[in-house]
């Protein structure tokens, strides 16, 4: 749906429901909506960390927690304005977030998901037992809630505020799951490595993610303890995290109108069962195994492909000639000098004391026998691993020690041996990640689909598709990335390396998988790429294609460089010849091996 | 207007009186507690149980103001958002006259401006947490009421016995790290500070700690001789069984949770024994007593559990009465009434005369409760010199 | 004065190492699925509480009382009784482990996300409510093999159970830790948890490699159930808590090393004691806190192992 649409349609939903809670006849009921909203909050903020993000995260309660006690102690102890206590919770939870996510820098997985659930604890037992704050279990009363005209808020009245929240927190969130910020996080579900590699700030996605569930999960706790104007630590439970999670997965997590419809199915059903607890309870524990059995991409699961086969496709911009595609207008300097890079995993010594020199505008090629090392000075060149001495100088700064984000902003792209591609997104989205380091616009102005993100979106989709024009993938712009051959696959990783605008390009075995034919057809595109001003080093063992297309070779062999030069003086090194074959055989000629 | 649309509206009219009728020919009581998910239920499982024998009694004898009780029970299975759900569910949804519940104290504290609110009278018959019964505000209308243990009257009078007994020289405090064992903790604390009782030590455990050892050699190098403890049955089990590990067994006070057949089961006879506390009552049954028990006896999942069974038939009761007296179903009535019983109310624990007032709101206080001990698997009337010596001048609250 | 306090902290050691000695089995337990399928049981601790109620109900039958009673009374069964009634709850517990992984975990397991998070904690639900349905709520005690009278060694208590319960950790954790080092059998689980792929194409049968994890794990549940339940009495809730701090041990000890797991869930135990001599009230707290700040430090736990991914 288009954004005016959706916003046009989301309104409309969100007054229909107000009208519809209006008529209902007696508080029990209104209580349900106001609960349903309430856990479309927590729910959102959830979907968001687990279902984009991909992170295991188990301590919900603890971040509901501080919204409710955030705005009970504001309120209590103070004589703040209710209304600017829940913004104020909103804003503990999110410092909050920032505290949980501390760990997700070091952790993931099962470790992440324990420590996350060590937290949620952690604040569980503070709060029963730090009574002299806390209240403990007797719990905190009196809490200020909202008036309207003088009055505190009624039934019907919390039921409409939470309605107005829940709308402001759909629109908001989907502005930032549609946008850049979207495209990252998914990018570090998939694969955290390729994202910092594209220069996505892989910690601080995760932090924003854990910062959007706790703001949203603060501000229902808040709403919780000001509506009841009591919170105890009975509220908080394990139990809790647990419904929160079942309702973003229930819905279909990883979609935006998952949280809705699993928030008001979990509520609907709950409330209808809640004179049979045994069934009840039953019931909770078949909706965790067998509907994510039946349904494993939630409701919304099921629903979306039947959808998706009724929507028409939006039309792509058509990529424009490669005259418009220029990388850099310097052709000449030095672009790159490694000075004594030694790295040592134990005895195993990838590299030991070697130095080169990039100049611009040239293709340089590093060959070398399997095990020398040549992956490893990529992978120190690009940031991922740290070198135990040496420089690394690119573009005039010092590159040792920068984050691999930070390396890609500076200017280098890569491609990985063992290609890593965002699999379940779609070709556009891999190279438009590429984009995503260079497209201005941060966090806010995702959030509020301002003018700027929204021009540096559609910007951003041209250029990705002037890229896959140049690599001739247009076609497939939409095509699950996962879903196309393996050669296929290389040239999107290609593409989404050069959307990130490098100046040098590192390729690590791109030829790796490809008959003759693509090989041949692989460099006449690199030899196209360098014409558009970038220097280009490629890790290769496909010899042909190296002396074809190479300005300068470097051999490498158990970590030390043996032999620089050009291609055929390369060839007929000596050192070089024994290294490969280890007798006196000569490598093979070119014309050999097109033969 | 022709005759036949006019007989047509009458009967219509007719036809809508009637079912008016018969669905307002009942009255609802609502029950909120714990019915499943934790060893409170069987009490709450008993309390309920009461509540029908007298229900029962009550429409087999034409029921109050021409109408027949009826029970709607709500399981909270001791959450307090379900708790609070369900109060609105009986209250807004189901429509009934008064709640009763729940098992679970700190369920209460959740739910309580609730009734308070929407002017509906509560009777506690389970839950004994002090609070519960308090006015939202001071001197506000009150509409919580309570048939069953008062924490803060046991501990006022597990205190006056420490303070009467010449060996209690230095005593100590325990209690369980829940709600339950918090709030005991907190009035144990101050009732301690009324009698000028010295605390020379204060230990915690969790409800399912297994060993107290340490907590209890703590006790030991202080050298304390009597100690009160707060907590619910399976734990103070633990309790007496990690004393007989170190061999070490000061005179022990508890709470009423001693009562559960899982203390005594976990205990074991020789050590069920350590432990004085009180409840309503004993096994040693009136006649009137011993009559309910032979019809909902087999019922109870434990029999220990029965004093909850004749805390909801007495709580019944009182409402009975109330709504008699108040000759209306409005809340507010019936809570006036309960503040102001002007004829006696035979009910299985006792007579009451005039149980409730505007400040009173405990029909049970410590003059209503027995001294316990268990003796081979009953829970016997326990006395002894000290407890023969307290008079009312003794017990500060 | 001194020497109480020796002998407090003596007993705190020796009751910590009893307690740690649980959180130990269960510990093994989660490393085992761990190592072989990278997933975890995450309602282990339903898995513990009817690992005691079976074989509570073994013993109430063989005792002659029916399945439901809630007591033994005064009746000891014999120590025969007592190993067929475990032998019997190992059998079961094996039976519902297969069951958890072939309808919980194996449909979801190499998925990224949480599907399999969910599926285990709710096949773990479903579990309970079938126990409720059956056994109620009310904690049941349950008579151990050794009996239960106090064992005095040098003014320190402790009971004959949790004596043999540290006995059955150690041997178990020897057990376990020479499997997984010096046999095929622990080299083809790491093999399995790695490249399952791979593993297959090298004759290892995976599908019956993480079968067996579940069901070994599983029972390793129902071992450590009938073992405490003596102690803790058995209860339909007696596993959340001994379950939550298995799994902190596991994460202490590092998941992927069976030693470390067993350490861990010792080191817990006895943690736990001493911070009972200091302030009960905060022991929960500092349990969490130490997981924490081991996880901060040490990622992998102190004694897992970091495997180094090739880029």
């Amino acid at each position: 749906m288009s954004g005016l649409r959706h916003l046009g349609a989301s309104v409309a939903f969100t007054v229909a429901a107000g009208a519809g809670a209006a008529a209902l006849s007696n508080d029990y009921y209104l209580r349900i909506a106001f609960m349903m909203c309430i856990y479309y909050l927590c729910g959102a903020g959830m979907n968001v960390l687990v279902g984009y993000a991909g992170q295991k995260s188990l301590g919900q309660a603890g971040l509901f927690a501080a919204g409710a006690y955030g705005v009970a102690l504001l309120t209590i102890r103070t004589s703040m304005d209710p209304w600017l206590a829940l913004v104020l919770a909103a804003v503990i939870s999110g410092a909050c977030g920032v505290v949980i996510a501390l760990p997700s820098l070091r952790v993931k997985g099962p470790y992440l998901a324990m420590v996350t659930l060590a937290f949620g604890i952690v604040v569980e037992k503070v709060v029963s037992e730090w009574t002299d704050v806390f209240g403990g279990a007797s719990g905190l009363f009196g809490i200020r809630s909202m008036t309207w005209g003088g009055v505190p808020l009624t039934m019907l009245q919390w039921v409409w505020l939470a309605l107005a929240i829940s709308l402001l927190t759909h629109l908001l969130i989907r502005n930032l799951v549609s946008g850049r910020i979207g495209r990252a996080l998914l990018s570090l579900q998939a694969d955290e490595i390729a994202s910092a590699s594209v220069g996505v700030r892989v910690y601080r996605a995760k932090v924003m993610a854990f910062v959007v569930a706790a703001v949203t999960c603060g501000i229902a706790g808040a709403l919780v303890a000001q509506q009841n104007q009591y919170i105890n630590s009975d509220f908080i439970t394990f139990h809790l995290s647990i419904f929160i999670l079942l309702m973003v997965l229930f819905g279909g997590v990883g979609n935006i109108y998952g949280p809705i419809v699993g928030a008001v199915l979990l509520t609907v059903i709950d409330s209808a069962l809640s004179s049979w607890p045994a069934v009840q309870h039953f019931a909770y524990g078949a909706l965790l195994l067998f509907a994510l059995f039946v349904m494993p991409g939630g409701v919304m699961g099921v629903i979306t492909p039947w959808l998706a086969r009724r929507t028409k496709r939006i039309a792509e911009p058509a990529p424009c000639s490669d005259i418009a595609l220029r990388f850099s207008d310097d052709s000449t300097g030095e672009l790159l000098s490694v000075q004594g890079i030694s790295k040592s995993y134990g005895g195993v010594k990838p590299a030991q004391d070697v130095s080169f020199r990039l100049q611009r505008g040239q293709v340089y090629a590093l060959i070398g026998p399997n095990g020398a090392g040549k992956t490893t000075m990529i992978n120190m060149l690009t940031g991922l691993v740290r070198p135990d001495s040496g420089q690394i100088t690119f573009a005039g700064r010092d590159a040792v020690g920068m984050p691999p984000h930070t390396i890609c902003s500076l200017g280098m792209g890569r491609t990985f041996q063992n290609l890593r591609l965002f699999g379940e997104l779609s070709v556009l989205d891999n190279v438009m990640l590429g984009r995503h380091s260079r497209m201005r616009g941060g966090f806010l102005s995702s959030l509020l689909a301002l003018p700027l993100a929204r021009r540096e979106e559609a910007l951003a989709r041209s250029r990705s598709m002037d890229l896959l024009g140049l690599v001739d993938l247009a076609h497939l712009a939409h095509a699950p990335a996962g879903s196309l051959s393996y050669g296929l696959q290389r040239r999107v990783e290609l593409a989404r390396a050069l959307a990130t605008d490098p100046q040098l390009l590192l390729l690590d075995e791109p030829a790796a998988g490809l008959n003759p034919q693509e090989t041949s057809e692989l460099g006449d595109l690199l030899l196209r790429i360098s014409r558009m001003g970038l220097t280009i080093l490629m890790v290769e063992h496909h010899m042909d294609l190296v002396m074809r297309i190479s300005d300068r070779v470097m051999v490498l062999d158990y970590g030390v460089k043996i032999a620089e030069g050009s291609p055929a003086q390369v060839q007929a090194n000596p050192r070089v010849i024994e290294a490969y074959l280890g007798s006196d055989a000569a490598l093979p000629s070119v014309e050999t091996i097109a033969a | 207007m022709k005759f036949s649309s006019i007989l047509k509206r009458t009967v219509l009219m007719a036809g809508v009186l009637a079912a008016g009728l018969v669905s307002a020919q009942d009255l609802k009581l609502g029950y909120n507690g714990d019915l499943s998910a934790s060893p409170s239920a069987q009490s709450g499982h008993a309390a309920v149980l009461g509540m029908q024998a007298a229900v029962d009694d009550i429409n087999a004898a034409g029921g109050v103001l021409g109408r027949k009780f009826t029970i709607v029970t709500r399981d909270d299975q001791s959450q307090p958002p379900k708790s609070i759900q369900n109060m609105s569910d009986l209250i807004d949804n189901e429509k009934v006259i008064a709640v009763f519940g729940p098992t679970n104290s700190g369920n209460a504290m959740a739910w309580k401006h609730i009734p308070n609110q929407k002017k509906i009278p509560v009777i506690g018959n389970v839950g004994s947490g002090t609070a519960i019964t308090h006015p939202m505000s001071p001197g506000a209308d009150n509409y919580m009421f309570r048939v069953s243990m008062v924490d803060r009257d046991q501990i006022g009078a597990l205190m006056a016995y420490v303070k009467k007994n010449p060996a209690a020289k230095v005593v100590g405090l325990m209690a369980e790290t829940t709600g339950y064992g918090a709030g005991g903790l907190k009035d144990m604390q101050e009732i301690a500070e009324l009698q000028g009782i010295k605390i020379v030590a204060t230990e915690r455990f969790a409800v399912s700690d297994t060993d107290m050892t340490s907590q209890l050699n703590k006790l030991k190098a202080a050298n304390v001789d009597t100690v009160v403890v707060w907590a619910q049955g399976t734990p103070i089990a633990q309790l007496v069984r990690s004393m007989e590990k170190i061999n070490y067994f000061p005179v022990t006070l508890t709470s009423w949770a001693a009562d559960n057949i899982t203390f005594y089961d976990a205990a074991g006879k020789a050590l069920a024994n350590k432990p004085i506390f009180m409840r309503t009552v004993s096994e040693t049954r009136t006649p009137v007593q011993q009559k309910l028990y032979d019809r909902i006896g087999s019922k109870l999942k434990a029999p220990s559990s029965f004093s909850f069974a004749l805390h909801g038939y007495d709580s019944v009761q009182l409402l009975a009465a109330a709504l008699k007296q108040a000759n209306s179903a409005d809340g507010t009535a019936i809570k006036n009434a309960l503040e102001d019983l002007r004829s006696p109310v035979a009910g299985v624990l006792k007579t009451y005369n005039k149980p409730f007032s505007k400040t009173q709101h405990e029909a049970l206080t410590a003059g209503d409760f027995v001294w316990i001990k268990w003796n081979d698997g009953k829970l016997e009337p326990y006395s002894d010199p000290i407890i023969k010596g307290l008079v009312a001048g003794d017990y500060k609250y | 004065m001194s020497n109480t306090m020796e002998v407090a902290l003596f007993q705190a050691l020796l009751s910590g190492l009893a307690v740690g000695s649980a959180y130990a089995l269960v510990a093994l337990g989660f490393s085992v699925t761990f190592t072989t399928t990278k997933t975890l049981n995450f309602s282990h601790g339903e898995f513990v509480s009817a690992g005691a109620f079976i074989g509570m109900s073994v013993l109430l039958l063989a005792v002659g009382k029916p399945l439901t009673s809630t007591s033994f009374g005064s009746v000891q069964p014999g120590a025969m009784v007592q190993l067929i009634a475990l032998l019997v709850t190992l059998a079961l517990m094996g039976a519902i482990g297969w069951l958890l992984f072939v309808l919980g975990v194996r449909p979801f397991a190499r998925r990224p996300g949480m599907a399999w998070v969910m599926s285990t904690l709710g096949f773990g639900v479903i579990l309970q409510s079938i126990g409720l349905a059956i056994w109620g709520p009310k904690p049941v005690v349950v008579p151990g093999p050794l009996g239960d009278d106090v064992i005095r060694l040098a003014g320190i208590g402790v009971r004959p159970q949790e004596l043999l319960m540290l006995g059955v950790a150690v041997v178990v954790m020897l057990v376990f830790d020479h499997v997984m080092r010096r046999t095929m059998v622990g080299k083809a689980m790491r093999a399995v948890a790695h490249n399952p792929g791979v593993a297959s194409l090298m004759g290892i049968n995976v599908s019956m490699m993480m079968v067996g994890a579940f069901v070994v794990s599983s029972a390793l549940a129902g071992l450590s159930g009938f073992m405490l339940a003596p102690i803790a009495q058995a209860s339909l809730f007696m596993g959340l808590a001994v379950g939550l701090k298995g799994f902190s041990a596991a994460m202490i000890g590092g998941l992927n090393n069976a030693r470390g797991c067993v350490i861990g869930g010792f080191l817990l135990g006895v943690l736990e004691s001493f911070v009972n001599l200091w302030s009960a009230q905060w022991r929960e707290v500092a349990v969490f806190v130490l997981v924490i700040l081991v996880l901060a430090f040490r990622p992998n736990g102190l004694f897992g192992s970091h495997t180094v991914e090739k880029v």
